[in-house]
C-alpha cells in the first residue's frame, strides 16, 4: 500500500515509495506559489529522511522564487515564531512529529504562524493539483539564508515574556526531560536555565534513531518514569520530536496520561486570563470541569491541530489543545508549543506550591479507553456510515466521524488522519460504563469492517 | 515568435532553461534515475557558479537520497577536477551541475560514470530509458543515508596535473601569466594552480559571486579584455577558460589570440615529443594536428564532434593525447576528459623547456585559416540539405563521420547539424583566408541559394 495522506495543513507519508522527492518538490512549488514567491522559513526534525525532504523542499521553494530562511534542525513552534517575527509569507516544518521513523511530513504554516486552516489548505491543494507553479527565471533565484541565531534568541525572549519568570525562578526545580532524540534539547536547556531549573536530559542527542516511539503517552514514558526515583527530580517531561506535544511524569515515577497536559495547563492559564478553551472531540472531559471552575466554556472541533487553533482564533480562545499533549497558549503562540506548556506547568507548581502528583490528583477522575481497528482506506467511510445508522437514535455529531455524548460518558469513532485504521475512543465516569461502550463499539466495528472485506 | 523547446535530453546530459524547462521535479527524477543506474553508493556533486546552482543541487541531492545513494557535495569546482575526483575517490558516479558555455539562464546535469568519464552514448541511452520508465527503487527512511561534503577536489586535481610536468623547469621561469576565468568555477582554482607553478598571476574575471562578464565561449571576439591586459601587463602568455574550465584559449605576448584550434595543436605538439602514440581529435579540428603527428609517425583518428566521442575512441585506440578544436585538450595520463589545466601545464612546460616565447612556439606549427559560419535551419530540413551537398561533392573525397566533410589536398570543408541548437554549422580550413572563404561561400550557395 502506498501510504500517503494529504490533510489540512500537511502532507504525510511513508518515505520511499509514497513520499518521493518529486512529490515533495511539487508540494514545495505549490506552497512557494501560494506564498507568491515571498520569503519562507523552513525547519526540520532530526529524522534521517528529513535531510532529503529538506533538499527537495529547498529546490521547490527556490525555483518558485522564494527567499528561504533555513533554521536547520528546529522545533515546529520555532518555525511558527520565525514566520510571525519576520512578518513573512509562510513556513514549512519538515517533521514526522509523533509518527515513527518510517514516516515523514511537511507541515505548512501561513503568514500568521498557524498551520494552514481548511480554507488555506484548499487553496494550496488547488495549486498542487493544477500543477500551475510559479517558476522564477535564473536572475530571480535567491540564495538560502542560514544565519538564524538571532531568531532563536528572540524566540526564547518571547517564551519568557509570556511567563511569570520571577515566580518560577524563586522555586528552583529539578526536571528530567526526555527529548526522544528530537529537535528541542539545545533550546530547552537555554530556556530552563533562564528559569533557574536544573535540567537532567534524557535521549538528548539529535539522531534519526529514536530511543522509543515519540508520542508522549504513558507507555512511551516508561523509561523516563523508571528513572525518576533515582534521579530525585521534582518531575519529568517527555517531548515529541518537533516539540509540539508534551507529557508528564510525577517525581514518584508515575506517568500521567497525555490527556492531563491540557487540563493542567488550563488551570494556570484560566486563572491568569479567563476565556474560552477549544479542544477536539476525542479529548477528555477533564478540561471542561477545569474550565467550569473558572466559569469558562469548552468548544469542541474535529481532531487536528489546525482545526482547534483555527477555531480558537475565531472564538477568541485563550487556550487550544488536544488530548495528545499538544497545547497552544493563544494568542501568544500560534502552534502547539511544548516548551511554553512546560513553562506554564512550572508556573502552576510555583504558584500552588504543590508537587505535580498532588496537582494532578485534584483533576476530576475519568476513565478513558482508546482502541483501533485496521480498516482499509476504501472501506473506512462506509464503516462510519454504518455506525451513523446504528447510533442514529443517540443524535450523533458527524463533524469528525461520529461522536455520541451522554451525561456520564462519550464515544468517538473516526478515521485516523495518519494511518489506515479506525479509531474508537470512549470516556466515562466509571470503568464499567467505559468498557461497556467500548465493547459494543468494537463488536459493531468488527462486524462492519469484516462484513465488507472480500476474502 | 513560436516558443522554442528549451529542454535537451541527450548524450551530453540534461540541459534546459531555469524557470522554464529545467524544473526541480525533472532534476530530482533524473537524479533518482542516475542513482539507480550507478547503484547505492557515494555520488559526487559539483557545480559551476550560476545562480541556479543551489536549486538544482538540492533537487539532485533529494533525488539521490531517495534511491539510497550518498550525495557528496564538493561545492563549486571545475568540471575536469570533479571527474578526476570521482575516479580517484572510487565514487559510484558524479553529477556536474553546469551548462558549460551556454548562456546564464541555462543549466544542466552532466553525468559522470565511476571511471571519471562522462557517460558514453550507450550508457546515456540506458539512463534515459530508465528515466522514461519512471520506476526507481526508492529506499525506506531507515535505509536512507546522510548527505556529506568534501573539500579536497581542487587540491587533488592540482597535484595530479602538476605531477605530469617538469614543475621545477616551469617554476624557474617565473612566468607572468594573465588569466580570464569568466567568473566561472576556474576562478577559485586557476590563480592558485598557476602560483603553484611559480607564475606571477594577473587575473581578471575571477569573482564567482558575479555573473559571467562575457560570453563564456573563449572565442577571439569574446576575450578582448584578456588580450588587452596581457599586452599591458607584459605577460608572457594569456589564458582564457570557459565557465566550467574544460576549454582553453591562448593569447600571445603581444595580446593576439591564437584561436582555440591552436590550443590542442600546441598541446599535441609538445606531448608527442614526450610520449609518441595515437592521437584522436574530432572531425572539425585543424589539420595542424595531422602535420604534427606525421613528424612523429603517429596515427590521427577522427571522430564525430563531442567530448564523449573523442574519449570513447581514445580508449579504443589507447591514444596518448586527444582533444577538440574548440580548445579542449584530453590527456589520459591525468584523466580522459577535456581539461584546461592540463592544457595550461603542457604549454607552460613547452615554453620553459624550449626557452621560447609563445609566438615563437606557435610559429613552429603550420598555418591554416579556419573560418566558420552557421545557418538557422528547422530540424526536419537538415537531412535533405545535407543530401544536396553530398550529391554536389560526390566526386570528391568524403568523410561522413559527422555531417559531410569534403577533403582536398590542403583544405577541407565540413557541414554538419549542431547537436545543441537548430542550426547547421559550416567550417572550412585552407592555407589562405580567400580559399577558406570561397569554400564556405560555395557551400552556402548550395544550402541557401
Amino acid at each position: 500500500m502506498r501510504q500517503l495522506k494529504i490533510g489540512t495543513s500537511w502532507v504525510r507519508g511513508v518515505v520511499g515509495e509514497a513520499l518521493t522527492p518529486e512529490l515533495v518538490v511539487n508540494f514545495a512549488c505549490a506552497f512557494g506559489t501560494w506564498c507568491d514567491g515571498g520569503p519562507v522559513v523552513i525547519g526540520r526534525d532530526t529524522r534521517r529522511s528529513s535531510a532529503a525532504l529538506r533538499a527537495a523542499t529547498l529546490a521547490g521553494l527556490i525555483s518558485a522564487g522564494c527567499e528561504v530562511i533555513d533554521l536547520g534542525v528546529a522545533p515546529t513552534p520555532l518555525v511558527s515564531f520565525a514566520v510571525r517575527e519576520m512578518g513573512i509569507a509562510g513556513g514549512i516544518s519538515i517533521t514526522g512529529s509523533h509518527n515513527d521513523t518510517k514516516w515523514n511530513a511537511l507541515k505548512f504554516l501561513g503568514p500568521d504562524g498557524a498551520l494552514l486552516n481548511a480554507v488555506k489548505s484548499e487553496e494550496l491543494l488547488d495549486i498542487y493539483h493544477a500543477s500551475q507553479f510559479l517558476l522564477a527565471p535564473w536572475d530571480k533565484l535567491h540564495p538560502v539564508d542560514t544565519n538564524t541565531e538571532k531568531l532563536i534568541d528572540r524566540y526564547l525572549e518571547h517564551l519568557l515574556s509570556v511567563l511569570d519568570v520571577d515566580a518560577i525562578r524563586r522555586r528552583p526545580t529539578r526536571i528530567v526531560v526526555d527529548f526522544c532524540n528530537g529537535t528541542c534539547a539545545p533550546i530547552a536547556s537555554r530556556f530552563l536555565k533562564e528559569l533557574n531549573c536544573t535540567l537532567l536530559p534524557l535521549n538528548e542527542e539529535p539522531s534519526g534513531e529514536f530511543a522509543h516511539p515519540p508520542a508522549p503517552s504513558a507507555v512511551n514514558m516508561r523509561q523516563l518514569a523508571s528513572l525518576m526515583r533515582c534521579l530525585q527530580a521534582d518531575f519529568g517531561a517527555a517531548l515529541n520530536i518537533d516539540g509540539d506535544r508534551i507529557g508528564f511524569v510525577t517525581g514518584e515515577g508515575v506517568a500521567l496520561s497525555e490527556e492531563h497536559t491540557l487540563p493542567l495547563t488550563a488551570r494556570i492559564r484560566l486563572r491568569r486570563r479567563p476565556g474560552p478553551v477549544v479542544t477536539n472531540f476525542s479529548t477528555s472531559r477533564m478540561v471542561e470541569e477545569v474550565a467550569a471552575q473558572y466559569g469558562q466554556t469548552v468548544i469542541r472541533t474535529a481532531v487536528g491541530e489546525s482545526h482547534v487553533i483555527d477555531q480558537g482564533l475565531a472564538e477568541g480562545a485563550v487556550l487550544a489543545g488536544e488530548g495528545s499533549g499538544g497545547v497552544a497558549v493563544l494568542p501568544n503562540s500560534m502552534t502547539f508549543d511544548a516548551l511554553l506548556t512546560l513553562g506554564f506547568i512550572l508556573e502552576e507548581l510555583a504558584f500552588s506550591g504543590e508537587s505535580l502528583a498532588s496537582s494532578a490528583s485534584t483533576l476530576p477522575q475519568y476513565f478513558m479507553r482508546k482502541r483501533h481497528l485496521p480498516c482499509p482506506p476504501n472501506l473506512v467511510y462506509r464503516v462510519l456510515d454504518r455506525f451513523r445508522a446504528l447510533y442514529s437514535d443517540s443524535n450523533p455529531d458527524c463533524t469528525d466521524g461520529l461522536r455520541l455524548s451522554w451525561n456520564d460518558a462519550w464515544l468517538h469513532i473516526r478515521a485516523s488522519n495518519t494511518e489506515p485504521i479506525l479509531r474508537i475512543i470512549a470516556e466515562a465516569q466509571t470503568l464499567q460504563r467505559v468498557d461497556e461502550l467500548m465493547e459494543q463499539a468494537i463488536t459493531y466495528a468488527r462486524r462492519a469492517v469484516f462484513g465488507h472485506v472480500e476474502v | 515568435m513560436p516558443r522554442q523547446n528549451s529542454l535537451k535530453i541527450g548524450v551530453s546530459g540534461v540541459r534546459g532553461i531555469v524557470g522554464d524547462s529545467l524544473t526541480p521535479q525533472l532534476v530530482a527524477s533524473f537524479a533518482a534515475a542516475f542513482g539507480n543506474y550507478c547503484g547505492a553508493g557515494p555520488i559526487l556533486i559539483g557545480t559551476d557558479t550560476r545562480p541556479s546552482a543551489e536549486m538544482i543541487k538540492q533537487a539532485v541531492i533529494a533525488g539521490l537520497l531517495s534511491v539510497g545513494c550518498t550525495p557528496v557535495d564538493v561545492g563549486v569546482v571545475p568540471i575536469p577536477a570533479l571527474m578526476l575526483h570521482v575516479r580517484e575517490a572510487g565514487a559510484f558516479g558524479g553529477i556536474g551541475v553546469t551548462a558549460s558555455h551556454n548562456p546564464i539562464e541555462w543549466n544542466a546535469l552532466k553525468f559522470i560514470a565511476a571511471d571519471g568519464i562522462p557517460l558514453r552514448p550507450n550508457q546515456a541511452a540506458e539512463l534515459t530509458d530508465l528515466y522514461h520508465q519512471g520506476v526507481y527503487s526508492r529506499v525506506s527512511a531507515q535505509e536512507m543515508s546522510e548527505p556529506r561534503s568534501d573539500q579536497s577536489t581542487l587540491s587533488r586535481h592540482r597535484d595530479a596535473v602538476i605531477s605530469i610536468v617538469n614543475e621545477r623547469a616551469i617554476r624557474e621561469r617565473h612566468f607572468r601569466v594573465a588569466v580570464d576565468c569568466c567568473n566561472g568555477s576556474a576562478s577559485i582554482a586557476t590563480p592558485a594552480f598557476l602560483r603553484a607553478l611559480g607564475c606571477d598571476v594577473v587575473e581578471i574575471n575571477t569573482d564567482i559571486s558575479k555573473p559571467f562578464p562575457r560570453n563564456p565561449e573563449p572565442l577571439p571576439e569574446n576575450i578582448g579584455a584578456l588580450c588587452e591586459i596581457t599586452r599591458q601587463s607584459g605577460a608572457a602568455i594569456g589564458f582564457a577558460q570557459d565557465a566550467d574550465a574544460d576549454r582553453l584559449a591562448i593569447v600571445n605576448e603581444q595580446g593576439v589570440p591564437l584561436g582555440e584550434d591552436a590550443t590542442v595543436a600546441l598541446a599535441i605538439y609538445h606531448w608527442l615529443r614526450i610520449q609518441p602514440g595515437p592521437v584522436v581529435v574530432n572531425s572539425s579540428t585543424s589539420r595542424m594536428v595531422d602535420d604534427i603527428a606525421r613528424q612523429h609517425d603517429c596515427p590521427v583518428y577522427r571522430t564525430a564532434v563531442g567530448e564523449v566521442h573523442v574519449v570513447e575512441r581514445m580508449l579504443q585506440t589507447q591514444a596518448v593525447i586527444g582533444g577538440e578544436g574548440n580548445g579542449g585538450v584530453i590527456l589520459p595520463t591525468v584523466n580522459p576528459c577535456r581539461d584546461s589545466f592540463v592544457a595550461m601545464a603542457l604549454v607552460l612546460e613547452a615554453l620553459a623547456t624550449d626557452g621560447v616565447s609563445i609566438s615563437q612556439l606557435r610559429s613552429r606549427l603550420s598555418n591554416y585559416v579556419m573560418l566558420r559560419d552557421r545557418l538557422r535551419c528547422e530540424p526536419r530540413d537538415i537531412a535533405p540539405l545535407l543530401r544536396l551537398l553530398r550529391n554536389r561533392y560526390q566526386n570528391e573525397e568524403l568523410d561522413l563521420t559527422d555531417g559531410i566533410k569534403v577533403l582536398w589536398e590542403n583544405k577541407w570543408l565540413q557541414v554538419r547539424a549542431s547537436s545543441t541548437e537548430p542550426i547547421i554549422r559550416l567550417v572550412a580550413e585552407a592555407p589562405t583566408e580567400a580559399e577558406a572563404r570561397s569554400l564556405l561561400n560555395e557551400a552556402l550557395e548550395i544550402l541557401a541559394p
